[in-house]
């Protein structure tokens, strides 16, 4: 078993040197963008004379927050991925797969079409009824998936697929019937929409995911237990329901939150568990950490190419952590093709 | 259990510490207020925008563009801010504007949120009928010094469409079917501006009201609407002969239809009306030659 061999301080060395390649990413990344800015610029601040500094500007207002952003979803989506692999002890898992995606969908595009404009704590309509979205829905699958019983996994399942089906088609419905600029609007938004946040929404948002993470990673023994069936955790004194239970609602908000943040993106949550999975093996306590770490560079890698690669228009971020993603999970699964058990 | 504690204590401090941290910044948005000086450095986000401030004789004050900006010639020339759906926030900073004018679309209202929290002045226009392309031309030169030039130009295109009319005056409304895509078959629907033109262009909409405002029909409807004119619009401009080759093709399936059985099938520059502008009468001008050549002497 490989949670056997992984000593406190392997796994310190493991997680300490994935955060210090996760802020050289950043790092990097935020020195690139459409436009060049000189970092003596950025560094002489806000001239105090009045008049304006655009490489300032630029840099602290615009680059530096989408960078913060993209980090932060990238490692909710993959912890989150990390925890719906295991709890349902499903390869294909991912964030959306109990119908957060079409719950947000069909919340953002509610708030487009009714074409309100308020905002809350500085969020848009769009956010604010993408979050509701989110959480409801998996509200919803998991009561329907409760009610299954002994099965309760495969319900859960089949619940989250019905679910996704029902409110897609709500969602198609709705496009049919937008108008195109409302409708331009809300493509953007499910293929993933990168802006520069407020700092005030990077600081409780990035707050909400880390401690989400934590959480998370507290549980890590006991989903290493459940990853052997819910009867052997059982006999070693797991609470296997409480545990799912706590699982799936810390997932699905950190999930929630990461949609609200940006958009539907997807990729992310399923390939980059697999990879770290592949790597350094299937023990949780080490899979959270390095997973959420790698899941941040990942997104960030991918959020500036898609500002760079037809600058000055930018694509939506789904599809290059799609056109990225793909071909570097292809690779690793051939090289480390060993390895493919997932749940061990 | 006491680390599940710890750890709701941590993100509560951590939160409220945010609070402290991060007093709101809306107090200090710039708002649509009027300028002090004359801006000197305009940025455009939308074509017909572009359009409306060359008209007004802004042509050196333009300090970007977003893509597709392709008239007059000169506005191609310029730099462009990324596309109408997605400006580039980095691009636009980087032109240090003193102006960014934009359309009421969720997209174009997002940055004009982003660029009011830095401080940089914006003007988002509302353009959806003819009357509020007249509104949007007086506000934009109110917020540029150009009040007269503004009122000049409206005053010319309402003087030119007014003549139009008189000369339509008395004559039987053409039905005309607006066809924006092909195939799917979705056509312009009443509650549109492309309406407006079309009854500006003494022709009435084929199509009765409906749900959509670009409704998707089906060939019930099509051999139903008894169109006496079909008018495609054409996306690219070098592209016209082409697709009315294509649409010739396409529309003998409908040889009932009074405006197939005629040959009155058009293909027109989409840039033209597809654009509420400074050209809205041309654009009004170009749908009337299709429906009545005989006033063109063509």
């Amino acid at each position: 078993m490989a949670h056997r061999l992984l000593s406190p301080g392997k796994l310190l060395a493991r997680t300490a040197g994935a955060a210090l390649l996760l802020l050289a990413v950043m790092l990097l990344c935020s020195l690139l963008g459409s436009e060049s800015v000189s970092m003596k610029a950025v560094f002489s601040g806000v001239p105090e004379a009045g008049g304006t500094n655009p490489d300032y500007e630029i840099f602290v207002h615009v680059r530096l927050p989408r960078v913060l952003l993209a980090a932060i979803v990238g490692a909710a989506l993959a912890a989150s991925g990390v925890t719906l692999q295991a709890l349902l002890r499903n390869p294909l898992a991912d964030p959306y797969i109990l119908g957060i995606s079409s719950g947000a969908g069909l919340g953002a595009m509610l708030a487009v079409i009714s074409g309100c404009s308020w905002t809350l704590w500085g969020r848009s309509p769009i956010a604010v009824f993408a979050f509701a979205g989110a959480l409801g829905t998996v509200w919803l699958v998991w009561a329907v998936g409760r009610v299954t019983g002994k099965f309760h996994l495969t319900g859960l399942l089949l619940a989250g697929v019905v679910v996704n089906a029902f409110f897609s088609a709500v969602i198609m419905f709705l496009i049919s019937i937008a108008r195109s600029q409302q409708l331009h609007a809300t493509m953007f938004w499910l293929m993933g929409n990168m802006t520069e946040e407020d700092f005030f929404v990077l600081w409780v948002g990035g707050g909400c995911v880390a401690a989400g993470i934590a959480a998370l990673f507290l549980l890590a023994p006991k989903l290493n237990a459940i990853g052997f069936g819910p009867e052997d955790a059982r006999s070693i004194g797991v609470n296997v329901e409480r545990t799912q239970l706590a699982a799936f609602a810390i997932s699905a908000f950190i999930t929630a939150v990461a949609v609200s943040l940006s958009g539907l993106i997807g990729f992310v949550g399923l390939v980059v568990p697999h990879a770290v999975r592949l790597v350094f093996g299937s023990d949780h306590r080490q899979l959270l950490p390095l997973s959420s770490l790698a899941g941040a560079a990942f997104l960030v890698v991918a959020d500036t190419v898609a500002r760079m690669v037809v600058a000055p228009a930018q694509l939506p971020v789904g599809i290059v952590t799609a056109m990225i993603g793909g071909p570097f999970f292809l690779v690793l699964l051939v090289r480390y093709n060993r390895k493919v058990s997932w749940v061990r | 259990m006491a680390r599940w504690w710890l750890l709701s204590i941590l993100l509560g401090a951590w939160l409220a510490l945010g609070c402290l941290l991060f007093p709101s910044r809306r107090a200090d948005a710039v708002s649509d207020a009027s300028p002090a000086t004359a801006p000197l450095r305009i940025v455009s986000a939308a074509p017909n925008v572009t359009e409306i401030l060359f008209a007004l004789g802004l042509d050196e004050q333009i300090a970007g563009v977003t893509q597709g900006s392709n008239y007059p010639p000169a506005a191609a020339q310029k730099p462009t801010v990324g596309t109408f759906w997605q400006p580039n926030i980095e691009t636009v900073i980087a032109t240090r504007p003193d102006l960014v004018v934009l359309l009421t679309f969720p997209q174009q209202q997002s940055l004009a949120d982003r660029l009011g929290r830095l401080g940089v002045r914006c003007l988002t226009l509302e353009i959806w009928t003819v009357d509020d392309l007249f509104d949007a031309i007086a506000s934009l030169g109110g917020a540029t010094g150009k009040e007269q030039a503004a009122q000049r130009l409206v005053a010319d295109i309402k003087i030119r469409i007014e003549q139009l009319q008189t000369r339509l005056a008395g004559k039987k409304r053409t039905k005309v079917l607006w066809v924006v895509q092909r195939e799917p078959l979705r056509v312009a629907g009443r509650n549109t501006f492309v309406n407006e033109l079309i009854e500006l262009a003494g022709g009435e909409n084929a199509i009765g009201p409906t749900l959509h405002k670009y409704p998707p029909i089906g060939g019930e409807q099509v051999l139903a609407c008894g169109a006496e004119v079909i008018i495609e619009p054409a996306m690219m401009p070098g592209l016209i002969e082409s697709q009315r080759t294509q649409a010739l093709a396409y529309w003998q399936r409908f040889a009932n239809v009074p405006a197939v059985a005629d040959g009155r099938i058009h293909v027109i520059d989409g840039d033209i009306v597809s654009r509420l502008g400074p050209r809205l009468y041309e654009a009004v001008e170009t749908i009337a030659k299709c429906l009545r050549p005989e006033l063109f002497g063509e």
